[in-house]
Formats: C-alpha cells, structure tokens, sequence
C-alpha cells in the first residue's frame, strides 16, 4: 500500500491541529501502547531466543543449523535433535516455527541455478526480494508477488502465500516439479507425473512432510507494469470490486476502518517508458492513521470527519509508477503488526468484509491498520487454501503493540461463517477437525505424513495439535 | 480555516524535515559497505543491510557514527539485546535464524564501525 507522503503530512498537519484545540477542551485519550513484554533473551542453558517477525512467537532453540548443501541438509534431518524446524523470514504469526530442537535455515541454500524457457530452477532458499533481480537479469519473473518480499521461497510455498489478481494462483500454482528432503535422509525428486501425491501435498505442507530444497518454477517474461494508487469512497470500491478484478493484471483493495475510504492499488503491462516508484510512504500513512485513532479515538464521527479532512480532500490524484513488476508488486512494510487473513470463497467477499468493518467499527476504535482484500486464482495442492476454486482474501491487521487477541472471537466468526479457510501463516484458532471440514484431502495428508515422518521429528507442539499427533 | 491550519502545520512538517540531518554517505556508498569476513557479509546481506542502508526505515545507517555513537555508549551487551529481541521497529535477531551470539555482535561492531582489529 502506497499513499503519499501529502496525504500524511496533511493528516498528521490535522492532528497537531486538534492537539492545539484538545489542550482546551477535549479529553484527548492517549491510545499508544508500550512496547509489548520481551522474553529473556537467552534461556537457562544460554541458547538465544528466536522470536518472530511481530514478536508474538518465540522459542530457544538448542541448535541453529544452516546447511550449505542439500547433502547437509539431509544429513541434518537424520541427526539433528527434534523437532527440526525451518524457518525464512520469520513472518508467520502462527507457531509453526517455534522449536526447542533445531532450527533451520536455508539461507545457504538460495539462488537460481538456471532458466531453461518459461522454467526457472530455485533454490528455496531465496527470498522472494532476491529472486525479483535475479530473475529479471535472464529477463524472466515470477508471474505474482506477494506484498511483502522478505519471506525465503520455500516459507512461501509452505503457508501458501500468495498475491492478488483473478487470474493469477498463489506461488505455489507455478512449482512445476520440487525436491523434497525427508528426515530418513533421501531426497524425493517430485512432479505431477514422479511422486505425483507427494507433489500435490508438499507445495503446501508446513515444513511437516520434509524440507523443499529446490523447486521448477514457472516465469513469465518481464514486462513492465503500470502502478495506480488511489483513495475514494469505501461504498465505491466496494461496488467497483468484481469490475476492477476483472480488468486488472493485480488489482486489491485496503479498507480504511473508520475514514469511509478505500486505497486501491492496480497494475496492468506496459509499454511505457519506466517511471520508478519514490520512496516508501506506507509507514507515513499508517502514522497518520494512528495519530488519528490517538486523537479521535473516542468518537467514530469525529474521527471519520477528522480523517476524510485530511486524508481525502488533499489526495484525489492517483500516484502513478511504471516499472519491472519485481520492483512494484511488493513493498518494504516496515512498521511490525499481527495479521488474521482467511481465504473465502469470491462470492461471500464483499459480503463478510462489509461485516468485518461494521464489528471493528463498532466495538474495536484501537484498530487504525487498514483491511486487505484480494483475489485469488484456484490451483490444486491438497492443502492450498485455494484449492478447488477461485477465493477472496480479507486481511485484517493491528499493530504490534495493539492487542490481537480480540480477532478469534469478532473477525474469524465472520470470515468462518463465510466459508473461509485461514491462511496457514496467519492467525487463527481452527483445530484438526475444523481443517479436516474445510480441506477434502485433509486425511490424505495426515496418511502421507505419517509415512515421511513417522517419528515426527517435524512436528512442534501446534503441528502436533493440528495433526492430531499430539 | 481549518484547512489553512492544516497547511500551515503541513509546511512546517516539511521544514523541519529538510532540516533533518542528511546520511553522510550516499545511498551508493551505504549499498557498497559490508563486512570483510565472507560470513558476516553473508549475513549483513541477508539480514541487516535492507534496512541499515534506508534512511526512511528509520534504522540507524550503518557507518554513521552521529547515529550509532549515542548507541554504542549503551553497551555492545545491551545493543546485543535490542538486536536478539527486537527494538522499536526493527524485527528481533533482524530474522537472522542462523545468526549466532557472535555473529551479532561483529553485525553490530561492522555497523557502528567500530570493528576489532584481527
């Protein structure tokens, strides 16, 4: 998300301006919260801790393991103490990571070996912001980014994580085949035709079936693409929506609670000459916002007027970027939050995230994070959230020093009661059960993993509880 | 009116940002820094330098000594903290999972640019 750096000098210039007037008459409630309680930094037997990116995740783990080869990978997963965990950039909000045996990284493992046409061969090891260049100096790309580029390619494949645009699946659509390094220290060769189950479940698996070490991944030519950012009238981006999916290479929007306003963003190919994107503004804009929840915290009407002041009325151009699409699909986001996103099926979107709304609206005034809503492509990995049929994402964040907790019992009984399927990485509370309703293949799964894994030696205590291994 | 206060805070925000100190180094210069040994290099790479070389991230630069030396003056154990646990905006251990205590701390003596002589 893009909005300038006017928009927020002119909400922060409207916030200093009520600073001035609530030194009068208004009780000004201050709403920041401290820095959230840390955990020692190193446990009894002095081993550092490992927490994740917002901080809410953490574990010490006995040892740190950063193989250089896939030969030392698989000789870490027969002897390494469990549970072996990998780990990328640490951006899941759930606790897939945290491990008292071995934590894993694959940092050592990362690049493109080579690009034979459309297919480029990755190590998973790479991350998504390592990838975009390197990729585009043998004049390829990934077809879709997310919007954050910090994650390795094999976290990102393992939680299913995606981007947006109607005709365009999650990353893990494009792996055309990928080797798999399991704990009895082989390493399975994997395609639609080779290990043609262990393919389909291990685009999507958790880090549960064994370690993705390398993956075929299908490019597109790197084109161009043409970056509009605007602000408008949440009513308008809610009815222009389907329209906007359809006609966008990417298109998503972010509802602003509380300011009656949308920031959409759209990309389509270009021809036109590059015109690079300035520098990150997204945190500006979020300061705005909280400066606005900080001030107006106490009243929604006042808030809402305070907001479509500064925000709107000075912010009625689009900002405009044409660039390499490695270069504007994603952005830096560099002010940490807690994220619940569920996947629902496109017809029920609009409908649940119009409900999402009204319920922070209505009984939660610390949220000031805009709501993220995108479009995604079907593809057919067992346990890929959009496997069997196109899905909406409704993405709701808080800062993250904002209590997160109150979202399992007001925002996922929406997104659940619309038939959505969590995203792997993000919060929520669904049990075994609930994931064996919502997945056809969840049994499956289980059966496969019980045979690469019978020990477990995957598994911490939250894939134990979902697996019902526990 | 309301509008015209606004701005006139607007202008002022803007001032006092062009007053701002400047990096010393320019972006060019930043991006070309990194640690001599090739395993610290490795992982400033992966782990430190998107964010100790962006002036807008709000991270201290790496080299710039009018940002680090308030913060060196604190302690290398109490920046070796901060860095294992989080800071502020800066995401704990800079999600460096393979990063050890030592690691961090020559991470923290190349960006403050007081490295050891070896």
């Amino acid at each position: 998300m893009t909005i300038s750096r006017r928009a927020a000098i002119g909400a922060a210039g409207a916030g200093a301006a009520v600073i001035g007037a609530a030194a009068v008459s208004v009780d000004v409630a201050n709403r920041e919260k401290p820095e959230p309680p840390a955990p020692p930094a190193a446990d009894a037997r002095g081993d550092l801790v490992w927490r994740n990116w917002s901080g809410i995740r953490h574990s010490y783990p006995k040892e740190r393991a950063a193989p250089a080869s896939e030969d030392e990978l698989a000789h870490i997963l027969k002897t390494s103490p469990a549970p072996i965990r990998a780990v990328g950039a640490g951006h899941s909000f759930m606790a897939l990571v945290p491990t008292d045996g071995t934590l894993l990284s694959l940092d050592s493992i990362a690049g493109v070996t080579h690009v034979d046409g459309d297919v480029a061969t990755v190590w998973a090891g790479t991350r998504l912001g390592d990838l975009g260049p390197s990729l585009a100096t043998r004049g390829r790309a990934m077809a879709n980014l997310p919007d954050i580029n910090k994650q390795s390619l094999g976290g990102a494949l393992g939680t299913a994580t995606h981007g947006t645009g109607k005709h365009l699946p999650a990353i893990h659509a494009d792996v055309k085949a990928l080797r798999l390094a399991t704990v009895d220290g082989n390493i399975l060769e994997c395609d639609a035709t080779k290990n043609a189950d262990i393919f389909d479940a291990a685009r999507v698996s958790l880090g549960s079936l064994g370690i993705v070490t390398q993956v075929k991944l299908e490019t597109v030519p790197n084109r161009r693409l043409h970056r509009r950012v605007w602000l408008e009238p949440f009513e308008t981006s809610l009815a222009r929506a389907e329209e906007r999916w359809n006609r966008h290479r990417n298109f998503e929007f972010y509802a602003v609670p509380f300011t009656g306003l949308a920031a959409n963003i759209a990309h389509d190919e270009t021809d036109e000459p590059a015109r690079p994107r300035g520098p990150e503004t997204d945190s500006e804009f979020l300061e705005a916002l909280k400066t606005l929840r900080n001030l107006f915290g106490f009243s929604n009407t006042i808030r809402k007027t305070a907001a479509q002041i500064a925000l709107w009325s000075s912010e009625r151009n689009p900002e405009e970027a044409v660039d390499e699409g490695w270069k504007l699909l994603s952005t830096e986001r560099p002010v940490r939050f807690n994220e619940m996103e569920f996947h629902l099926p496109a017809e029920t979107q609009l409908a649940a995230l119009q409900e999402v709304v009204a319920a922070i609206e209505a009984h939660r005034p610390d949220v000031f994070f805009p709501i993220e809503v995108r479009r995604i492509a079907p593809d057919n990995a067992w346990l890929s959230p959009f496997q069997g049929r196109p899905r909406g994402s409704i993405a709701v964040h808080c800062y993250y020093r904002d209590e997160y907790e109150f979202m399992f019992s007001l925002v996922q009984p929406i997104l659940r009661r619309h038939g959505g399927r969590p995203h792997w990485g993000k919060l929520n509370s669904l049990t075994g059960a609930d994931f064996a309703a919502l997945y056809p293949r969840w049994n499956d799964f289980l059966a496969l993993r019980k045979t690469l894994d019978p020990q477990g030696r995957l598994l911490n205590d939250y894939l134990k509880g979902i697996f019902g291994e526990a | 009116m309301l509008h015209r206060v606004i701005f006139s805070l607007a202008a002022l925000v803007l001032l006092a940002a062009c007053n701002a100190p400047s990096p010393r180094l320019s972006p060019a210069q930043l991006a070309a820094l990194k640690p001599a040994d090739s395993r610290e290099a490795q992982l400033y790479a992966q782990s430190c330098k998107a964010c100790h070389t962006r002036s807008e991230s709000g991270a201290p630069l790496v080299h710039d000594h009018a940002a680090w030396d308030p913060r060196w003056d604190k302690g290398l154990s109490t920046l070796l903290g901060h860095a294992v646990l989080g800071f502020q905006a800066m995401p704990a251990g800079g999600q460096c999972a393979s990063c050890t205590r030592k690691d961090y701390e020559a991470l923290i003596r190349f960006m403050a640019d007081r490295e050891e002589a070896k």
